[in-house]
């Protein structure tokens, strides 16, 4: 174990910080969950692309920078010191993106991941049905073969991003007399294919982010299925891994956080209780541990090491602890809490973070689904219903 | 940067591991509970197996290595709940020597021909030490009154980490009890551990443990290196496994039901070890503080790009 960053990842930070203080709009950008906040989050997507930071974890010849995910973290910590945006592209990045790199061929390979990169195809994803949602293996939506193409039938809902994106990706059923988790095939598909419906759906704070989706009789080449006919539920579970063990939120995000709430509570100490005192503590104590816990993830996948059951840990820490610290900011506001903007005309970004830190412990697996995992998967519990 | 444990680390832990399960099972705990709670034999094989002298330079017998590795040795004495005072001597009572400059002592605490009783400040009791006996609530512990003048700070520091280290593998051990318990244990016609109101307290624990264990690494790394912050880092490693030991302990004689209040289970042994730990070198209170001090203090820096301040 070592505690001290070499001269190249201090030289690497300090590449990132010029380039970030130099772009990252000074401005907080209007939300992602409407149309024109989404075009504003492409468009960052194509500065940060412009900058060759689109994904530096990927090998050159896909739009990346070919670095280490100790150099991943470092970036991710300096963007979001900078304040940069959330990624209008993560569903594509940091899921779908690992996935491919394991599980799709060259041909795939070039045909999406430069554009994911570029942020010139931006992704949604599509997992849950009406009728599978914490029990995906459920998934009921079709694809039937019919020469170079599937035919997908069926609905998707909740699919984060769909309401503006470009393409998504999800699990349909290949095989009619398939049931749960065989009989699954992993499809990209062009949202704009002639079939497809979106809906958006109005989210709780009033905008939309997700979608449903209807699918009628939509065409999709064959080439566009990840891994093999029936190799869904594998595939997914990997794509799940990478959601919830490492990529989708990297440490820095709850670091920045806890540190505004730090800040926060400086301004509101003279009223605070002592409880939300501690909270604040509490909240710095808890984003670093998923830090260390974070680096030593990479250290172990760096060294070989593959993201198995703690995956679900890790998604159970940082949705709570989110909760957590913004439900702390919350309570220091006090009255001012309710307000969509402050006096000074700034957007109440704690009443945001704290709509947005309630979906936490729902998508990606609802933390009960994690709960579950871990207690069978890691534990050896029996698993629910056994006798 | 590289928050990467070593296989050689792991290997040695897992070796230490094996060897206390084999030989310092809850049978042999409740046998020193009845007959003596101090076992030469027990304290001969610890001896033998290196571990006295893991801390001490080589040039005085021992191993010469880290707190790291110390500290993963720490946590196996945590599971196995080992009585014989192996952490306060070789962990604590050694690094603070070596810290001081004293060497004389080393070689005949690396050979197991002396102990370490550690006297402080913060603590009002000397463990495994000489003087008027104080009865703890933990049956393996052997206090004495102590005058306590001693205000090390850096003895402060490594006993807080290793009671953390120590807390962690405490945890660990009475997740794994209650774990074992839900899945024999029948009622409503299946084992108790099938029911989601078991498995999700029992997930929630897990959560602690193993978020507070690279907390627990990473503040060993920093207190070897010297680093100016330890303190904070030692006191945060501190309050992270005393929450999840504190937890794990009632959560586990919760799973245990009615059992779990009885002397007859294995489990108290365990929990009365984590509430001995989580009071000993300075209170859930005291660390907290500590970190109060430096985060909202000022004194350390803090946000994404200050990770390892």
């Amino acid at each position: 174990m070592h505690l001290e960053y070499t001269p190249e990842q201090d030289a690497f930070r300090a590449e990132v910080r010029a380039w970030m203080e130099a772009h990252v709009p000074k401005e907080p950008l209007v939300t992602l969950e409407c149309r024109e906040g989404y075009d504003q989050h492409v468009e960052w997507e194509r500065t940060l692309a412009s900058g060759n930071w689109g994904m530096v974890t990927w090998p050159e010849a896909y739009g990346g920078r070919g670095l280490d995910l100790i150099q991943w973290l470092i970036f991710e910590e300096e963007y979001f010191r900078a304040g940069g945006p959330n990624r209008a592209n993560q569903n594509g990045i940091f899921l779908l993106g690992p996935t491919i790199m394991e599980f799709g061929t060259d041909e795939q390979k070039k045909r999406f991941l430069t554009p994911m990169a570029k942020g010139e195809v931006i992704w949604a994803q599509a997992w849950s049905e009406p009728g599978a949602g914490s029990d995906m293996a459920a998934i009921s939506s079709k694809a039937v073969r019919d020469g170079d193409h599937y035919v997908i039938t069926g609905q998707k809902t909740w699919s984060s991003r769909a309401a503006f994106a470009d393409w998504g990706f999800g699990m349909f059923r290949t095989d009619p007399e398939s049931k749960r988790h065989k009989g699954l095939t992993f499809i990209l598909f062009d949202i704009n294919s002639p079939g497809i419906t979106r809906r958006p759906i109005r989210q709780l704070h009033g905008d939309t982010g997700f979608a449903e989706l209807f699918f009628d009789e939509v065409r999709v080449p064959v080439e566009n299925c990840l891994a093999g006919e029936g190799e869904g539920w594998n595939v997914a579970m990997a794509t799940a891994g990478f959601e919830r063990g490492l990529m989708l939120r990297s440490p820095g995000r709850f670091q920045a956080t806890a540190k505004r709430l730090v800040d926060l509570y400086r301004t509101h100490e003279a009223e605070a209780s002592p409880a939300a005192r501690e909270a604040v503590l509490q909240a710095w104590m808890s984003a670093q541990a998923y830090a260390y816990n974070t680096y030593a993830v990479a250290a172990k996948i760096m060294a070989g090491g593959k993201i198995g059951a703690e995956a679900s840990l890790n998604k159970i820490f940082w949705s709570e602890l989110d909760r957590s610290m913004h439900r702390t900011a919350m309570q220091l506001l006090g009255a001012h809490a309710e307000l969509k903007r402050f006096d000074d005309g700034s957007v109440n970004q704690w009443l945001e973070g704290y709509i947005f830190s309630l979906s936490g412990p729902i998508y990606a697996g609802s933390n009960e689904v994690q709960r579950n995992i871990t207690a069978e998967r890691m534990l050896g519990l029996p698993r629910v219903g056994a006798g | 940067m590289d928050m990467l444990l070593t296989e050689d680390q792991l290997a040695l832990a897992e070796t230490v591991r094996n060897y206390l399960a084999g030989t310092h099972g809850p049978e042999v705990l409740r046998r020193l509970d009845a007959d003596g709670n101090r076992d030469p034999a027990i304290w001969q094989g610890l001896v033998d197996m290196g571990l006295t002298g893991l801390l001490v330079p080589e040039a005085q017998g021992g191993l010469g290595m880290g707190l790291v590795d110390a500290a993963l040795i720490a946590a196996e004495c945590g599971r196995a709940c080992l009585a014989e005072p192996l952490v306060d001597t070789a962990f604590v009572g050694v690094p603070g020597l070596l810290a001081q400059g004293k060497t004389d002592q080393l070689a005949d605490v690396a050979a197991g021909r002396v102990t370490l009783p550690l006297s402080h400040a913060i603590n009002p009791w000397v463990a495994d030490g000489a003087g008027v006996a104080i009865k703890s609530v933990d049956p393996m512990r052997n206090l004495a009154a102590s005058a306590n003048d001693n205000a090390d700070p850096h003895l402060l520091n490594l006993g807080a980490l290793m009671s953390a280290a120590q807390l962690v593998g405490l945890a660990d051990a009475m997740l794994h009890l209650a774990v074992e318990y839900a899945k024999i244990r029948t009622q409503f016609g299946q084992p108790i551990g099938a029911f989601q109101a078991i498995k999700h307290q029992l997930a929630t624990c897990a959560v602690a443990i193993e978020f507070a264990k690279p907390v627990v690494w990473q503040a060993a790394q920093a207190l070897q290196d010297g680093r100016d912050s330890a303190a904070v880092h030692v006191s945060h490693a501190k309050v992270a496994a005393t929450d999840a030991a504190i937890l794990t302990a009632e959560t586990a004689i919760q799973v245990h039901g009615a059992m779990g209040y009885t002397y007859e289970v294995d489990l108290h042994f365990w929990m009365k070890r984590s509430w001995a730990l989580a009071g000993a070198w300075g209170s859930r209170a005291f660390h907290l503080k500590r970190v109060d001090d430096a985060v909202l203090g000022g004194a350390l820096p803090i946000g994404p790009e200050h990770t390892f301040a």
